[in-house]
């Protein structure tokens, strides 16, 4: 299995575990497909966190095995499924330590909170192979940093520091090594009930910006 | 140094009468320059004709334009006395405010990036060609404004309705009925300047951003990308997922391709 899925204290993990890359290949959609329709239908979660084994949250798709599977049906089945996270009425957060390139942090873009620690290196680096992203990213880059920025980033293909990252608004907080996780955690816990319908710059200002180590 | 190369002179068609604009290319990128020294005040709306830009970028494989203003100034904008001669028949204003407009939305549509590279003055029609551009990158000198009030008149070609994307609604009423000049920093601020380059540099930065998101890139990854983020904005999400797979689909089907002759 390249996932994880764990419940600890009311709160769902899930776990890209192929360290350390933590490269998502076909097998890694093929068991997403299976397990997120099954998870959003647990009653009594009160969060869901997705985060890397090891040292790396992902480098990112399986670039020779893409190719070879570049169907537009697969695609947007892939696509769909993972839209099912962002729909969810409960807190999903990703936790990113380390690398986070390309497909990974489109993965992120899927959850409604992303948290990073200072040593994260986020980037779309699609472009610098000829390619551009596929799961979403144009579109949810665009409607975080303002297109001019968004066409910076995925033509540029760079990557970039946490700290950078958060000026831009492609992640909501830069915590201290190490502590991403457990922060992640205590973040959802103190999320209200019902945190969809309240003001997600206002949850941005309350429960993280205190605890921004660049904010 | 950069070598230039210029469309020979001789050439109407590639010109503006009076030569107020150059066309030039650097290392596929397109380089428009408003040519009227020292305000670069624009003749008429239509800076240059759309066609002669849609030809200038399909024939010479254009991967990212860039529109600048000769010698210090990006341009004062339009030229006042040209627009109150032409209201004298309100149907010919009315078509030359149009052609410009129609001009500016061709610009904003082209599917290669576009970068204003604002020095000084930006003011008017120059701040309405800026704005119909993707990039703006301005130098810390730079100075931004829609004046038109201060004549009783206000923005004509798109300026009212793009402005507000760039700086919502509190900070577009500062501009166009304020008519405040903005420097920028507070350009930047408002969210109308994208970068900041040194004093008198904004050419300088925009070239070499330009050629960071363009030299090693195809053509069609550039467009195909181009196309995608044209669509998270005017398009459902639906749609646009459709469209970013399909463009992807295709770029990964060449770039395949590509990898197995490179074996072969």
């Amino acid at each position: 299995m390249t996932i994880e899925w764990t419940v600890e204290q009311d709160i769902g993990h899930v776990t890209l575990s192929v360290p350390p890359s933590n490269t998502m290949t076909m097998a890694f959609f093929t068991e997403m497909k299976a397990l997120i329709p099954e998870i959003t239908h647990l009653q009594n979660l009160k969060g869901i966190i997705i985060t890397g084994k090891g040292r790396h949250f992902s480098s990112g798709a399986d670039i020779s095995e893409l190719l070879l599977n570049a169907d537009e049906t697969i695609m947007l089945d892939n696509y769909r499924v993972l839209s099912l996270l962002e729909q969810m009425e409960i807190p999903v957060v990703s936790a990113i330590r380390g690398v986070c390139l390309g497909s990974a942090f489109e993965l992120t873009l899927f959850s409604h909170f992303r948290l990073c620690s200072e040593d994260a290196v986020i980037g779309l680096p699609e472009s610098t192979f000829n390619l551009m992203p596929g799961l979403g990213g144009t579109q949810r880059v665009a409607a975080l940093t303002g297109k001019a920025r968004a066409i910076e980033i995925i033509l540029r293909g760079q990557t970039f520091p946490a700290a950078d990252a958060l000026e831009m608004g492609l992640v909501d907080a830069v915590v201290p090594k190490n502590e991403v996780l457990p922060f992640a955690v205590s973040f959802i816990q103190s999320l209200p009930d019902g945190f969809r319908k309240a003001d997600r710059n206002v949850l941005l200002y309350k429960y993280l910006k205190p605890f921004n180590v660049n904010g | 140094m950069f070598q230039l190369k210029y469309f020979p002179e001789s050439n109407p068609d590639r010109m503006q009468s009076k030569d107020t604009v150059f066309c030039e290319i650097n290392d596929s990128i397109g380089i428009i320059t408003l040519h009227d020294p020292p305000g670069n005040v624009l003749a008429i709306p239509e800076f240059i004709h759309p066609g002669i830009l849609s030809r200038f970028i399909s024939e010479n494989d254009i991967k990212g334009l860039i529109i600048k203003g000769y010698g210090k100034n990006f341009s004062a904008g339009g030229n006042l006395d040209a627009i109150f001669d032409a209201s004298q028949d309100p149907n010919h204003l009315a078509s030359m405010m149009d052609e410009g407009l129609k001009l500016l939305n061709l610009i904003q549509d082209l599917d290669i990036p576009v970068i204003a590279a604002i020095n000084r003055v930006c003011f008017g029609g120059g701040l309405e060609i800026a704005l119909a551009c993707h990039i703006r990158v301005a130098s810390d000198n730079a100075l931004l404004a829609f004046p038109e009030v201060n004549q009783n008149l206000m923005p004509g070609m798109g300026g009212t309705f793009r402005l507000p994307f760039q700086a919502g609604l509190a900070g577009s009423m500062q501009m166009i009925l304020g008519g405040d000049t903005l420097n920028a920093g507070a350009a930047k601020e408002l969210g109308i300047v994208d970068f900041i380059a040194p004093k008198d540099q904004a050419f300088e930065f925009a070239l070499n951003l330009m050629q960071k998101m363009t030299h090693d890139r195809p053509l069609k990854v550039i467009r195909s990308i181009m196309a995608a983020l044209k669509n998270a904005s005017a398009c459902t999400p639906e749609e646009a997922m459709k469209a970013e797979t399909k463009l992807f689909c295709s770029l990964a089907t060449d770039e395949a391709e590509r990898r197995k002759k490179e074996e072969a």
